[in-house]
């Protein structure tokens, strides 16, 4: 049962590093960009819902408070920063540098007013039930599952379907149909911005829920969906997501053979293997050299 | 008084070395590495483990840390000659990642997170050299004759060639420039250097531990780099000696509780990445791009 | 008069695309040679197969006879032979002195052979090369901070100071105003007339007839013809080809 029950906190674990990946993938996909701010925007979400819930507002408010947070920080970056570095023709390492700094820059923030210690939003959905005979499940667990299937239908829809979605897909790869399209790259950038940030919400409310937020988890969360971007294929959203859950089941898993301190360690076993023998990840084209 | 300015031109004689080093992969080579601390703390291991076990002679120990450290920098030189930009960053992330989880699980090496405590007095061809000044003209002795080496290397076809493959690597190739060897040979002085770095530091410290080594470390080495300046000899040592008098002249104000000067220090050498990569992306000491 | 260069049967695939199709082409010593052939005809991926920056899926590259299949560029570079790039691929944050001498020493180590005789001698190569591009005056300055025509000259002066037998130029002649192409010419043939064996990409048909004494036609991976310039340039179908006719 152990395995089981390891397996299904690993699937929870999963679906969030998955929607968050996914976003990061989304930005990088679309404008080349290498978002280690990602993290940053996550905290940002989380700590914004952990404020409002603490004075006492509801749960949607706090999450469209986060919603409307991790956007604006993702549209502040584009604007503010990687546009200006771009404009100079800034090595992608300037673009690293910089959004680097900048989740510093929000981490110590968050320190400053929040304090270092983990912090919980209680709620009745974690209350766990014994769902088998030692299996425990706690309601959560549904809503994080739900949650990121619907999301990940709704964004493949969008990107598949409308126009603006075709766009972002050729922005990286195709700047001439954009303009055949009559779109332009600059909007199409600030889409994926926005709702690449966007993705990091749900996982960063329902992580302030379950296992907490500490001022770290920006740095933590940025590990994370960096990993899953490359494991999966960088730009591919299907790969990210998939290595997000793959990466939170392992996580969870390796626990059970070895020692609680290997399972941080072990996702980047895997990133580092995967740059080593098949760069391109799951789903990627093969790497330009 | 005295004390206190010894102890800061000791560390700030220490990180010179430190990014010096990583100027060499960064600035000549082009070899974006962000797990430096992982080879600092090789050489401090092995530089404390020497000491522990057998003779505590510090030139001795630097020279096991810079060997030590330049073995295992294939482990950096492998992804470097396989993988360029975003991928090769990931790599070295989750090197630095494994290296920690390591460092603080190989009890019988490093001692886990309790670390290497009880470093003997540093001697030198069995003369006492603990004391603070000696120390100190022993460490800037050191400084002083890695900083020749890195110059004569640098300005001569070494140099070049290094910097001809960090601007094209094709075409430093078709120029009869053997990329694998010259990439595996700049990480390996890179990497000896830090080792070097890492022996002094666990000297002055007299105690190691896995703090000392983790990814925080290797980012605050880069920022120190890239704020100072890469590909220049006096850069890294002007962002070493910003970051060092931050946190102590921060002390001095006033009105910043002590508790959150960590926070308060992060907070200004996180933007100070973000702003000079917006605007002055060469850094203090490199000139206007 | 012997064929210091030769390439048979050569085929490459990008992803089933044939980019390179069973092309034979041979560089005789003194002669120049132009690839000629619309946008996509495989002429750049040419040199790269021919420079090892590109393993074939199959044929020969013969250098005096002997077969460099397979080594690392750097190598193919050692035997002399030199070339440009289309995107010139400058050493960008080097100084154009830098550029020039980092083409040319023979290793990278501390300690270059033949010491300080072998020293003076290459930099009286690398000042001779700059004088000859026009490039003296500039020597000091960042080769990304050069004008266009400057940075053209660069890269061919770093070609010119190596001393290689046989010069593969992708482009080198393309955007130049006409004063600096008269230079260019001229550097050409001076090359030339030096001995050494060149073979240009170059879409200026005016540069082609000034300077080659062979045309080999590429379109779509093959070689569709090889001949003498006025052989060539006067074949309607060729032509047809070359100014984007409909192809059926």
């Amino acid at each position: 049962m152990l395995f089981l029950q390891l397996l299904v906190s690993g699937i929870q674990t999963g679906a969030i590093y998955a929607l968050t990946a996914a976003g990061f993938a989304l930005i990088f996909g679309a404008t080349r960009v290498f978002h280690v701010a990602h993290g940053a925007a996550f905290a940002l979400a989380g700590y914004s819902f952990l404020a409002l819930s603490q004075a006492g507002f509801p749960w949607f408010v706090g999450a469209g408070a986060a919603l409307v947070v991790a956007v604006a920080f993702g549209l502040f970056m584009d604007f503010l920063v990687y546009r200006p570095i771009q404009r100079h023709e800034g090595s992608f390492f300037t673009v690293f540098v910089a959004a680097f700094g900048m989740s510093i820059v929000v981490q110590s923030l968050i320190e400053l007013g929040f304090g270092r210690g983990f912090v919980v939003v209680a709620s009745p959905l974690t209350r766990a039930h014994e769902v088998l005979p030692g299996l425990y499940l706690a309601d959560i667990f549904w809503v994080a599952v739900g949650v990121a299937l619907l999301l990940f239908g709704a964004v493949t829809l969008f990107l598949e379907r409308t126009r603006i979605g075709i766009g972002l897909r050729a922005l990286s790869e195709n700047p001439e149909l954009l303009r055949a399209f009559g779109l332009s790259s600059r909007r199409l950038s600030m889409v994926a911005f926005g709702l690449g940030s966007a993705l990091a919400v749900p996982g960063a409310v329902l992580t302030a829920m379950t296992s907490g937020l500490q001022p770290a988890i920006a740095a933590q969360v940025m590990l994370v969906s960096l990993a899953a971007a490359v494991v999966g294929g960088i730009g591919s959203l299907r790969g990210a997501a998939l290595a997000g859950l793959l990466l939170g089941v392992v996580e969870n898993l390796v626990v059970s053979v070895l020692d609680t301190q290997w399972s941080a360690a072990a996702g980047f076993v895997v990133l580092f293997a995967f740059i080593l023998f098949k760069p391109s990840g799951l789903f990627g084209q093969a790497v330009a050299r | 008084m005295i004390a206190y300015l010894l102890n800061l031109a000791t560390l700030a004689t220490i990180f010179g070395i430190l990014a010096a080093s990583l100027n060499v992969l960064i600035g000549y080579a082009g070899i974006f590495s962000i797990a430096h601390a992982v080879f600092f703390g090789l050489g401090a291991y092995a530089g404390a483990q020497l000491a522990l076990q057998f003779i505590p002679d510090v030139l001795l120990a630097c020279l096991a840390g810079g060997a030590i450290s330049a073995a295992l920098s294939l482990c950096l030189a492998l992804p470097a000659l396989r993988v360029r930009g975003e991928y090769f960053v990931a790599a070295s992330l989750g090197l630095q990642m494994m290296a920690v989880t390591v460092f603080s699980e190989a009890h019988a090496l490093t001692g886990g997170h309790g670390g290497l405590v009880g470093i003997p007095p540093a001697t030198l061809f069995g003369a006492d050299v603990s004391g603070p000044a000696p120390f100190l003209v022993f460490a800037l002795a050191v400084l002083g004759l890695l900083l020749l080496a890195v110059r004569l290397l640098m300005r001569g076809s070494f140099g070049r060639a290094l910097m001809a493959i960090r601007d094209s690597e094709s075409a430093a190739e078709a120029f009869g420039k053997d990329v694998r060897a010259l990439k595996t040979l700049a990480v390996a002085l890179g990497c000896a250097m830090a080792g070097v770095a890492g022996a002094l530091f666990a000297f002055y410290m007299a105690f190691v531990n896995v703090e000392s080594f983790t990814l925080e470390q290797s980012i605050l080495v880069m920022a120190m780099v890239i704020i100072g300046g890469t590909a220049t000899l006096a850069g890294p040592l002007i962002g070493v000696l910003l970051l060092l008098l931050l946190p102590a002249g921060l002390s001095f104000l006033p009105f910043i509780p002590p508790t959150q000067i960590g926070a308060v220090q992060q907070l200004i050498y996180g933007l100070a990445m973000t702003l000079l990569m917006i605007f002055r992306p060469a850094g203090i000491a490199g000139g206007r791009r | 008069m012997g064929v210091p260069f030769s390439i048979r049967g050569l085929d490459k695939k990008f992803g089933g695309l044939a980019a390179v199709q069973n092309v034979d082409l041979d560089l005789q010593e003194g002669v120049t040679t132009a690839l000629v052939g619309p946008n996509g005809a495989g002429k750049t991926t040419l040199f790269n197969l021919a420079t090892g920056h590109i393993i074939p899926d199959g044929g020969e590259v013969l250098l005096d006879g002997k077969s460099v299949l397979g080594q690392s560029p750097h190598l193919i570079a050692r035997m002399g032979v030199a070339r440009s790039f289309q995107d010139l691929r400058l050493f960008g944050r080097m100084s154009v002195r830098d550029n020039v001498r980092a083409a040319i020493e023979p290793t990278a180590w501390l300690w270059q052979p033949g010491g300080g005789s072998a020293a003076r001698k290459r930099e009286a190569a690398v000042d001779a090369a700059l004088d000859r591009c026009g490039l003296t005056k500039q020597a000091d300055a960042r080769a990304v901070d050069l004008a266009y025509a400057e940075r053209k000259f660069l890269s061919v002066a770093r070609i010119l100071a190596t001393g290689a037998r046989i010069w593969l130029l992708d482009e080198p002649a393309s955007g130049l105003d006409p004063h600096s192409r008269a230079r260019f010419v001229q550097l050409v043939r001076d090359a030339v007339a030096e001995g050494v064996t060149i073979c240009l990409i170059e879409h200026n048909l005016d540069i082609v007839t000034e300077l080659a004494d062979r045309i080999a036609f590429l379109d779509r991976g093959a070689k569709l013809a090889e001949g003498a310039p006025q052989e060539i340039l006067r074949d309607p179908k060729l032509i047809g080809i070359y100014f984007g006719e409909q192809r059926t």
